[in-house]
């Protein structure tokens, strides 16, 4: 479970995040829906620590994420936006390299990857380097390499940026997978269709705040629209920033 | 979490490994450095020992046959006519004569003595001349039953005490100079593609959310460029202990030996110089907003160790810097490689100085690493 507590943060003089609080909850997918510019990435960044708010919590199965960083992290896998690949290295080394970080000993974490590595199809690309990788093999790569631990929270920024059909699929099915098993998935999307066909709950950003929080059809009854898209552009405000 | 350390020094050394430009850096340097010092020592030491021949023009040198074999024992001769210096020696026609009637025989010298280029040549030739003639005056005495010493009121002895020493002392300086460099060469670019470029690559935010403390990715990262470091100082060493052996040393009067001993003190004082440097080329990386920036600060900075151990090679200011890093460790090599005895004391305070500024600089990245300033480069 993530749930975050009114926090704020002030980057230069943009108000990133405006007492924002919502939850995340296991056994459910969570869309963190918002136009460019919402502060998606600066909350996901939150929520691992690397940014600190300038007031309120985060927390990770009910542990404070600037108190004790490294226990909280263990419990979560992120999917970051960029990948950060490291390109001389294979995936089979790079998701194992990830595991050990994760408290797995070599043994645990070569099984795990090598586990993941077939769960994702990747077999045919696992010991070659990362370097000249299409972006549907990167993404696959970074996707390994936040579920290879099986943590209980996965956090996914903006995960469907520049893939094909048959990788969107993938990522689809193995988001399913993991809800179904009883994880906690967010990932954070300006893409409507997206966040329309996985999402068990939307929570809508704006500037920084929580505009509206529900399914999908509950935003649209909610705003009296019939299309996601509808009802998002009311509840923001503006059709500025989103992909429909 | 030594697991942790152990993992992420792994993968930096793989990494490192694949990474044509780091690998070559470090190469480059071990090998070219001692083989260029080698071929310098070899040209340096031939115009130290032996003094060139001075070609001048002699006149009527047949009338002096003596003379001019003498000259020619101590190097100075007619030569070819092209090398020749604008200095000119003439014999008198009576010279034979009066040498056989003892009496002074002219000898006229020809030059332009405001000329600097010539003076010391000129010099060269008038001690030539007068060692002949102080000999040909002893001769004559001895063959008149006096004893020349009477013509030697005062006897001027030089011991010269430290001829090869001084000689010697730059190009020892330089030579070891060049091996404690070779630890802030061999790791520099993967200090360099670890920080700046891990974070130019995206891939420091994703591993900074892991859960590892930063602390322990100082740690490891200090750890894979120090590695890195010595392995590119043990590469020199090994290179110049082949490469020095063709260098004439026994001409200076000492010699550069590269034995087991000096090896395992050049690696003992190396390590913390070593970890220093690292930590310094990943502190300045880290600080730097991208891989470029990075290197063109490292060049200025890789500046001051550089101008700490010249300085010590010179001689410069030399109480003041054995105390101190890099200069201190510097001095205690060379004292140990003229057979000296080691200045323990300044080795121990100036390698526990090293290694203070190694972990101030270790910590200085520990706090940087929790600024988003830092790592998103904001």
């Amino acid at each position: 479970m993530i749930k975050v507590s009114n926090l704020s943060k002030l980057i230069g003089e943009v108000q990133a995040l405006n007492d924002l609080s919502f939850e995340a909850l296991d056994g459910q997918i969570t869309g963190l829906l918002g136009p460019n510019g919402a502060g998606k990435t600066t909350c996901l960044r939150t929520v691992f620590g690397l940014l600190k708010p300038d007031q309120g919590i985060a927390e990770i199965d009910g542990i404070d994420v600037a108190k004790q960083p490294v226990a909280a992290k263990q419990q979560l896998g992120l999917f970051p936006d960029p990948f950060g690949l490291y390109e001389r290295l294979t995936p089979r080394e790079y998701i194992r390299y990830f595991a050990e970080l994760n408290g797995l000993s070599r043994e645990q974490a070569k099984a795990a990857s090598a586990k993941v590595l077939s769960k994702l199809h990747m077999n045919d690309i696992a010991d070659r380097r990362c370097k000249g990788f299409s972006q549907g093999q990167r993404m696959k790569t970074a996707l390994a390499q936040a579920i290879v631990h099986e943590p209980t929270n996965i956090i996914l920024d903006e995960p469907t940026r520049g893939l094909d059909v048959m990788s969107t699929r993938v990522l689809r099915d193995l988001l399913r997978d993991l809800k179904q098993a009883g994880h906690c998935v967010l990932f954070s999307s300006h893409v409507m269709q997206e966040v329309a066909a996985l999402c068990d709950r939307v929570i809508v950003m704006a500037e920084g705040r929580v505009v509206a929080v529900g399914s999908p059809q509950e935003l649209c009854q909610q705003t009296g629209q019939a299309s996601l898209e509808d009802a998002f552009i009311q509840l923001i405000g503006t059709d500025e920033g989103i992909a429909a | 979490m030594i697991s942790s350390i152990i993992t992420m020094v792994r993968k930096e050394l793989t990494d490192a490994a694949r990474d044509k430009r780091s690998v070559m850096a470090g190469l480059y340097y071990a090998i070219g450095a001692p083989l260029m010092m080698c071929g310098m020592f070899m040209i340096l030491i031939g115009q130290i020992t032996s003094p060139e021949a001075l070609n001048i023009t002699i006149t009527h040198g047949e009338r002096a046959p003596d003379l001019v074999k003498y000259l020619a024992s101590n190097e100075i001769s007619q030569g070819d006519e092209a090398d020749r210096k604008e200095i000119e020696l003439i014999i008198s026609p009576d010279y034979a004569a009066n040498m056989a009637k003892s009496q002074a025989a002219e000898i006229v010298l020809i030059a332009d003595n405001s000329n600097e280029k010539l003076q010391a040549s000129i010099r060269r030739l008038e001690k030539a001349l007068q060692e002949y003639s102080a000999e040909m005056g002893s001769l004559r005495l001895i063959a008149r039953g006096i004893d020349p010493k009477v013509m030697q009121p005062i006897k001027v002895k030089v011991e010269d005490q430290a001829t090869s020493d001084s000689k010697g002392g730059m190009i020892l300086g330089v030579a070891i100079f060049m091996m404690v460099y070779a630890v802030f060469i061999s790791g520099m670019n993967l200090a360099i593609d670890t920080s700046a470029g891990e974070r130019e690559r995206n891939s420091l935010a994703l591993l900074l959310s892991h859960p590892v403390s930063t602390r322990n990715i100082v740690l490891a990262k200090v750890a894979a460029v120090t590695i890195f470091a010595m392995l590119g100082l043990i590469l020199t060493l090994v290179i110049s202990k082949v490469a020095y052996g063709f260098v004439p040393w026994q001409e200076l009067g000492f010699s550069v030996n590269i034995n087991v001993d000096f090896i395992l003190l050049m690696l003992a004082i190396g390590l913390p110089i070593a970890l220093m440097a690292a930590a310094l080329q990943l502190f300045v990386s880290f600080m730097a907003k991208s891989f470029k920036e990075a290197q063109s600060y490292l060049t200025i900075v890789l500046i001051v160790p550089m101008m700490l151990s010249m300085a010590a090679s010179y001689n410069i200011a030399p109480d003041t810097l054995q105390w101190l890093p890099v200069s201190g460790q510097m001095q205690a090599l060379i004292a140990f490689i003229k057979g000296k005895e080691l200045p323990m004391m300044q080795l121990a305070l100036s390698s526990a100085i090293t290694f203070i500024i190694a972990l101030a600089l270790a910590l200085g990245m520990e706090r940087s690493l929790k600024s988003e300033k830092i790592v998103f480069g904001l």
